[in-house]
This record gives C-alpha cells, structure tokens and sequence, in this order.
C-alpha cells in the first residue's frame, strides 16, 4: 500500500542517493520550503551545495476547517535544491519517480512552463510545473535571483507536492483519505488540526497582535543585521512573513497594506541576502565541503 | 557547383510552448540570411520544432563560396616604375598593402591614365567553415519573452541547452552552441526511446527521429491531434469545437501526440457550462465533447506517449479532471452563500492600483461614468440598468471562483446575478463588460454591457494616464492599448457618435485627488493615444495612410464619426477632380502658412475668376454644410471636391501676391476660409497624389 511516509522515506533515499545532505523541516512556521535557509541562504553565493528536506508549509489563508478535499492550510513539501544545477537535473529528477514505483512509459510526463516568483522574498526562477496525467505533481525551477541578488551559480530546485502526489498515486478522492500509515489516515493525522488552524486564524487570531509582532519582528531583524547577526535577523524576517500570512487569512489586510508590507518583508529578505553574501565572502567562515558526488 | 544539404537540430529543455514559434520562425530566418549574406544561399530552408529541440534544415547549399576576383587600383604607372621599369618605393609599398607580390602588379588604363593595379583571386571559403560562424550568430541574435541562466555557465537562453547536432551532407560541422560542440548524435522521447541516435546524413533526420517516437514536424502534429480528436468524439456521439489556438498550444507540448479520452461525473454537467468548459479547456488543455443536447461528459486529454496501454492515463486525467470539477462546485456552494450586493464591503480590500485605490473606489466611479456613457450614446433607457450592473460588476472578484477561473471574471458575476434572480440586462451587461478581452474577441453582445466595458476603460486609462504609467514601445503591463482599442471597436461598431473627450474628461475629475499629472495635461496625452487607436482601427480596416492622416488631423475624439469620414475619404479620392483638389490645397496650405488673414470681404473682388470662386465656394459650403450634418460624407465630399475647378482658374487667373496690400490679404482671406471650411472633414492637403 502507498503510504505518505513511505513516500517520503523513498524519495529521501533516493535523493540521498544522489548526494544530498538530508535536512530537517525548519522550526518555525515558514510559507514554503524555498523559505527554508537550507534553500534561500545556501542558493547565494559561490558554494556548492545538495540538499532535501521536507517542509510543512503553513499558508494560513488556504485553510478550509478540513473540509475541502484539496485545500490545506499546512501542506508538506519535499524540496530539493541542487547548486549548481546539473546537466542531467530533470532526468534524475524522473529517476526519482521510478523509485516510488511509476513506470513512465505507462504515463503522460510532461514539463509546462511555469515560471517562479516570491516578492517577499526578492527571488524569480524560470521553470515548469511537472504534470503527471494532467496532475500537477512537482515544481521545477532554476532560480535566477534571491533576495534581489542575481545568482552564480544557478542551483535548481524541485519542489514535491507530497499529499498531491500520495492522493494521485492511491487514486482517493480527498486528502484526508491518504493513508498516512499503514493504519492512520491523513485525515486522522491531521484534520482535527486543520479544524482549529483553520478556526483560529479566521476568527480568533488577534489581529492587533500580530500587526505588532509584525512590527517587533522588523526591529528585531535589524537589530540583529546592525549586529552582523544573520541568522537571527534572518528568523526575525521568517517571523514577519507568517505575522503578514496570519494578518491576511484574518482579512486584515487592506489593498494599500499589502503592498506596504510585502515591500517590508521583501526589504529585510534582501538586506539578510546580502548581508550573508558579504559574510561569507569577507570572512570565508566554514567553507562546506562539497556534498561526494555520486 | 555542388550542393549539401545542412541539418541543425539544438536540443533543450522543454521551451515553453508559447514561445516556439517564434522562436523556430527566427532561427530559420537568421540561418537563411546569415548564409545568404555569405553568397552561400540555400535552395530551400524549412523549421521543425519540438518542446525539446529547434531544427533548422537548409537544402541545397553551395559546398564552398565562390571565388572572388578583385582590382585595387594603385599609383599612376609613370610614379610605380622609375625609367628603367623597375617598381619604385611606392609600388613596394602598394603591393604589400594590397598582399600580393611586387611583380604581380599590372598597369591598366584608367580615367586617370595608364595606373598599376593590383588583381588577386579571394578564394571561397568552405561552407563548413562558415557555418560554424554563421550559425552560433543566428542562435544568438534570437530573442526571448523570457531568458534564463543555468548550472555554471554564464550562456543565457529560452531553456538549458543540451545538445546540437549540426551535419554538412555527412560531416559533422564543428560548431559551437553556448559551449556545446556540435555532434551527430540526438536523442529520441524522453521515456519512448532508450539511449542516442547517430544521424548519419539529414536525409536520415526525420526518418530515425520519428522511430525513436518523435514527430518534428509541428504542423503534423498538429494534423495528427485534430484527426484523433475528432474521431474519439465520434466514438461518443459527439463533435469537438474548433479551438485552433488550443490545439495549436498542445501540438507545441508534445514530442509524439497520443490522445485519450476520458470522462467524468455526469453529475457536474449542473455546474455552469461556462465553469466545466474553462477547467478543461483553460486549466487543463482538454477538448470539450459537446452532443446533439449539449455537453458530454467526455473530455479529450493529448498526452506526449504513443498509447495509454494500462488505461493509467486516462484515468489519472479523469481524476484531476473529477477533483477540479468538484473544487468548482465546492466554490459555486460558498459563492452562493453571500450576495453579490453584500459583497461590495470586501471590495475595499481588493486593490486596482496603488494609487488608485481599491476595488470599491472603482465601483463608485463606475456608477458614475456608465450613467454618463448612457447618456452620451443616448440611451437614457439604459441608465438604471448600467448603474446596478455597475454597482455589481466588480463583485465577483472577491468569489472563490473567480480567484481560481480568473479568465470568468465577469462571466461568473454574470452567473450569481442571473441566480439571484437579477434583470436579464443586468446580469448580461456583467457577464460581458470585459469584452473584448483582445483584439481578435467580440465585442459586447448587449448595449447595457457594452456601456459599462467602455465606462470601465475609460475610467482605468484615464487613472493610469494621470500617474504617468503609459505604454511606451513594446511595454504595455496595464494592457491600456488593449483598453482603449476596446472602445474604440464597440464604439465604431455601434455607431454611437459622439465626443467622447467629454467622457475622457470626466473619467480624469473622477480621479481627483490622486495626484500626478493636470487633468489637460493627462486629456492631451489621451487624445494622442486614442488618435492612434482609431489609426490602427482604420489600418486593420485597410485603410492607406494619408486617409488615416487626413481625418485624424482634423479630430478623432469622435471615433465613430473619424472612421466614416475616413470611408468617405477612400470612395473621394478615386472621383475624377479630386487630384486636382488636393493639390489645390497643398498649394493654399503653403500660401497661407503663417498668415493670418480676415473674412474675405465681398468689395475687393476683382477678378472674374475670383468672384467666381468666392461664388461656387459660398454655394458648396452650403450644400456641404448640410450634407455633414446628416453624415452624408460620401456627397460631401464630391461637393467639396466640385470647387476643384474653379480654385484651378483661380490659380491661373488670379496673382494672389497682388502689389495692392488690401487685395492681396482679400484673397489670402478667401483661401484661407475655403481652406478652413473645407478641412471639417478631412485634411486634404495631407493626401498623397501624383504630381
């Protein structure tokens, strides 16, 4: 039987396989994995780099009280980034399928143009939504700019719809009826907590609240920029965009706001993208050694 | 001369099916070009393209170029040979110049005398060689919506190069394409095909290529797909409807089309058809089956595999087809929940523009300027209408449907009105405002609805033209070119006549307050702008470009009006006399250049032929008077065009410089009026005529 971690434990192998360092999901609520530093830091600069992780994504808005059978306001990602890209990427990104037991010959695979772009996070990427029988299945990308600096080398990163991809693969109607486990289903796991994630951000989250958290974040995040502390401003910037997230499910958004926002939000993302260039290029701290190649 | 044949296959990563086109279109122009600018013109040069690769084929090209004789003519022959006849330091110095040997040089006769020249042959150069200039040149000359880096390399393309192959006859031409060097290998379907293909000559391109399950050609894969498509709906009793630009995008998809067809619930065939239609078509490229009584719940899915022999695939398509369907009908359910009406507070979170503000600001100027649009096509029966569709016509932004169908903005709040139990009018004249949504789409089928589609552009052109975002050369990103050719095509195509500066001008007070520019600075900037709108009107309407002149110099605010002139216009000037008009008034448009003259005054006539003129023109204008008020421009014209001879004698007769200063301003004056009264409706001296 397929099961969302099974799932997930062979497409890890797989990209283990290949050379990734495997990562763990970040501790804070994060929009999507490409939020992660595994991905938005380590995307800069000169440094080669392999890794994959999952990401539970939190976008607050998309919630539906588990009710709808597609929609979720927490989704998991698997995400993959490979800097720099290699010549082979979307071949062994079809291995990668092969493993979870797809026979492409059997199937429509297909690569329609799609191209990438987060404005809170000053980055673009040209690429393609991979569609499996008509069912949007992966995000394909070369990313061309982070933080507003153009990229060298390019990294290419593949983004795994899981619960997308575990619902096609078991053919099930609904979300909620992917086996999880062997016993448990994704809605056992899950829908209780889509219930009152859902509840909480549409009726009770204080709005007032996260409009300061929003703006604490902010200082917060320069303080520890003036500092020359990225990472810390870095988690500050994360804490201002899911603050944005839950400001917008609760509605408390005006169009005027949004842009005002977003451009904050974007600003501190930028200025921790150069700051971590400039660190890393300056100080040479603990150059990673490059993942073996396979 | 023996000829070759070229084959250039660039393989990639799947270019978007929107640019291929283009791009294979170019790539085979610069190819053609580049070789024949290098005297090595192909016979015939065809384009293929796939997602994955660009192929360019130049049949019958020359093996090498010819040869190239040439004379450089030097010193004179008396200062090359000293008077024993040997080459003097200039001689040395012009056949070294000129790279050939001292004693090659000839003496010739030229105007100048007997002069030494240099003759050499320039050999041709293989074709091989200047193919591998050639080429990489024409790969990058092409340009892109949209370019991309990848890996290490600092090439930038459409999509990652991955491979060339590049034969000359047999040989491999050993030419580079950003960084690739040229081989005579390919690779078949990505997952149809296992390993490389070598091509051994161009002739074997297609041949081993379609083994390996790749189609090149776009065209029969496009053939391929109709033919398929229309037979699987016979299968069903059912027809799919012609949708060349669907179909066209999905041959662009694929390396091999297979087809499938598959179902779904019948139970959605309650969904609105306008809704099931765009999740197939739209969301996800399938043909639509329609029956005798309507749609079918069947669907055509083109996959890139040859068959779907397990079924999988036609069964994962009806699944998502299935789950999107369901998504639809889950939006439709908690659309359904809140009205329309109640909907109008949520549109203040809803932004149009920055500074323009949001959504609800919108709908308030809408109300507005859709009551004075009814007006001025004076329709005053439609006022109450066009005021509640424009009050509701925004409102659909804020549904779960339109935030996921965005093409069915306005045809879903067309749908909620029609279910809320709303007048016909009313809920048509929201189900079209955004019509036309390009220059190829209907009009507005309603007048209601075609009301509001121009209030609607008026009043965001007006908006973006006061913050100064206007279109400048390609750059359009708030589609205001697309808008305002709107107008001026429902316009036009209604007849409504009408100065529509006044509607501009109080679209631009609506915005009061938003800052940048004056609002006559803005109407001015409008004016240009919708003159070069009714110009391509008029140019797709086959008109020449001095009729286009003609009108649009004498005002285009009245769009309807500019195009019948322009009609006029275009039937005049074929009338006998109407050469000799125009060149009458190019003549008093240079005459009266800078002069400003009074009335003509009826006592300073001297002339036969001037008070002949000065009488033909008072009975003309009369007659042309009249006619322009009942639009009859056609005879207007002719009228106009009916002075011609008298203004012709008068040129002969009359010296309009006259000594007498009293006289000479008298028929400056009279010129000057015709020239005045007879420009209402087109300006003729801009109208190019044979001298």
């Amino acid at each position: 039987m397929l099961t969302l971690q099974r799932l997930i434990a062979d497409l890890s192998a797989f990209w283990e396989g290949e050379g990734c360092l495997i990562e763990q999901p970040y501790d804070m609520p994060v929009g999507a994995g490409t939020m992660h530093p595994a991905t938005f830091l380590r995307v800069l600069g000169s440094q080669p780099w392999r890794c994959a992780y999952v990401q539970p994504s939190r976008r607050p808005a998309d919630g539906r009280y588990g009710e709808n059978p597609f929609r979720l306001g927490k989704h998991l990602q698997l995400q993959v980034v490979l800097k720099p890209s290699p010549e082979d990427a979307q071949e062994t990104y079809l291995r990668s399928l092969e493993t979870l037991g797809i026979t492409l010959a059997d199937h429509d695979v297909r690569f329609e143009e799609d191209n990438w772009e987060s404005p809170t996070l000053g980055a673009w990427g040209v690429g393609w939504q991979v569609l499996m029988d008509g069912m949007e299945i992966t995000q394909f990308t070369y990313f061309q700019q982070a933080g507003g600096i153009d990229l060298s080398p390019i990294s290419a990163e593949i983004t795994y719809g899981l619960e997308r991809i575990a619902m096609f693969l078991s053919h099930v109607n609904s979300v909620y009826d992917v086996m999880w486990s062997e016993t448990l289903s994704y809605g056992q796991v899950r829908r209780e907590e889509e219930r009152e994630m859902s509840r909480y951000h549409f009726e009770f989250a204080d709005a007032g609240l996260a409009s300061s958290l929003l703006d604490g974040y902010e200082r917060e995040a320069r303080t520890a920029l003036a500092a020359g502390l990225v990472l810390p401003a870095y988690e500050a910037t994360l804490a201002c965009s899911h603050q944005f997230n839950v400001l917008d499910a609760r509605g408390a958004v005006s169009a005027t706001d949004r842009v005002g926002l977003i451009r904050r939000v974007r600003d501190l993302a930028c200025a921790c993208a150069r700051a971590y260039v400039a660190e890393r290029e300056t100080a040479r701290t603990e150059a990673v050694p490059e993942p073996a190649a396979v | 001369m023996n000829r070759r044949d070229f084959v250039l296959e660039i393989r990639t990563e799947e270019i978007p099916a929107a640019a291929l086109g283009a791009a294979r279109r170019d790539l085979g122009d610069r190819v053609r070009d580049g070789l024949t600018e290098a005297g090595l013109a192909a016979e015939a040069v065809a384009t293929y393209a796939t997602p994955r690769r660009l192929v360019v084929i130049a049949r019958g090209i020359p093996e090498r170029q010819e040869d190239v004789f040439s004379e450089v003519l030097g010193p004179p022959a008396a200062a090359a040979f000293d008077a024993q006849g040997r080459p003097t330091r200039a001689a040395e110095g012009f056949a070294r110049a000129q790279k050939v040997d001292v004693g090659d040089l000839v003496v010739v006769e030229s105007p100048r005398g007997p002069t030494v020249s240099a003759r050499r042959v320039v050999p041709g150069r293989e074709a091989a060689a200047v193919l591998t200039e050639v080429v990489p040149r024409a790969v990058g000359s092409l340009s892109f919506p949209k370019t991309m880096r990848w890996g290490n390399g600092g090439a930038s393309f459409v999509r990652p190069v991955r491979g060339v192959l590049a034969l000359f006859g047999e040989d491999v031409v050993p030419l580079q394409i950003h960084g690739r060097p040229a081989t005579d290998r390919t690779t078949g379907h990505r997952v149809l095909s296992d390993g490389e293909l070598e091509i051994r000559s161009p002739q074997e391109y297609f041949e081993k290529l379609r083994a390996a399950w790749v189609e090149p050609d776009g065209e029969t894969r496009r053939t391929a797909i109709l033919e398929s498509a229309r037979r699987l709906a016979r299968e069903v009793d059912g027809s799919i409807e012609s949708d060349s630009d669907l179909v066209a995008t999905l041959a662009d998809l694929v390396e091999w089309p297979g087809l499938v067809r598959g179902s779904f619930d019948a139970e959605f065939l309650e969904l609105p058809e306008e809704i099931s239609t765009t999740a197939m078509r739209t969301h996800q490229k399938y043909l639509p089956i329609r029956g005798k009584g309507g749609l079918l719940p069947h669907f055509i899915a083109v996959m890139d595999n040859r068959d779907d022999r397990k079924g999988l695939i036609a069964k994962g398509n009806e699944w998502v087809l299935n789950a999107r369907l369901a998504d639809a009908r889950f939006f439709l359910g908690e659309d359904l929940k809140v009205r329309l009406e109640d909907r109008l507070p949520d549109l203040a979170r809803l932004s149009f523009q920055d500074r323009l503000g949001d959504y609800r600001r919108k709908t308030e100027r809408l109300q507005v300027l859709a009551e004075t649009v009814a007006i001025a096509v004076e329709r005053p029966d439609l006022v109450e209408t066009v005021r509640v569709a424009a009050r509701l016509c925004k409102t659909d932004l804020t549904t779960h449907m339109v935030k996921e169908f965005t093409d069915l903005q306005g045809v879903v709040g067309g749908i909620y009105a029609r279910r809320e139990g709303y007048p016909d009018s009313v809920w048509k004249a929201i189900y079209d405002h955004y019509r036309p949504t390009s220059n190829a789409d209907e009009p507005p089928r309603d007048a209601a609805s075609a009301i509001l589609s121009i209030a609607d552009r008026f009043d965001s052109v007006a908006g973006f033209f006061l913050l100064g975002l206007v279109p400048s050369g390609s750059k359009d990103p708030y589609g205001l070119r697309r808008a305002a050719f709107g107008i001026v095509s429902i316009v036009t195509g209604r007849q409504w006549r009408y100065d529509w500066s006044a509607v501009a001008r109080q679209a631009l007070a609506l915005h009061a307050g938003t800052g940048g520019a004056s609002p006559e600075d803005a109407l001015r900037a409008l004016e240009a702008f919708f003159a070069e709108r009714v110009r391509n009107l008029l140019e797709r309407r086959g008109h020449a470009y001095d009729e286009i002149s003609a009108v649009l110099n004498v005002g285009a605010w009245d769009f309807a009006d500019t195009a019948d002139r322009a009609a006029a216009l275009a039937s005049a000037r074929r009338e006998t006399g109407f050469r000799s008009l125009v060149l009458a008034f190019k003549r008093i448009r240079n005459i009266v250049e800078g002069e400003h003259p009074d009335a003509p005054s009826g006592d300073l006539y001297r002339e036969d032929a001037e008070r002949a003129l000065a009488a033909d023109f008072l009975q003309a204008r009369r007659a042309i008077e009249q006619l322009a008020r009942g639009r009859r421009y056609g005879e207007a014209m002719a009228t106009i065009a009916s002075i011609a001879p008298s203004l012709d004698r008068f040129f002969v007769e009359v010296l309009v410089n006259a000594p007498d200063e009293e006289l000479r301003r008298n028929r400056l004056a009279l010129l000057a009026a015709i020239q005045k009264e007879f420009s209402r409706l087109a300006d003729f001296s801009e109208m190019v005529v044979e001298k």
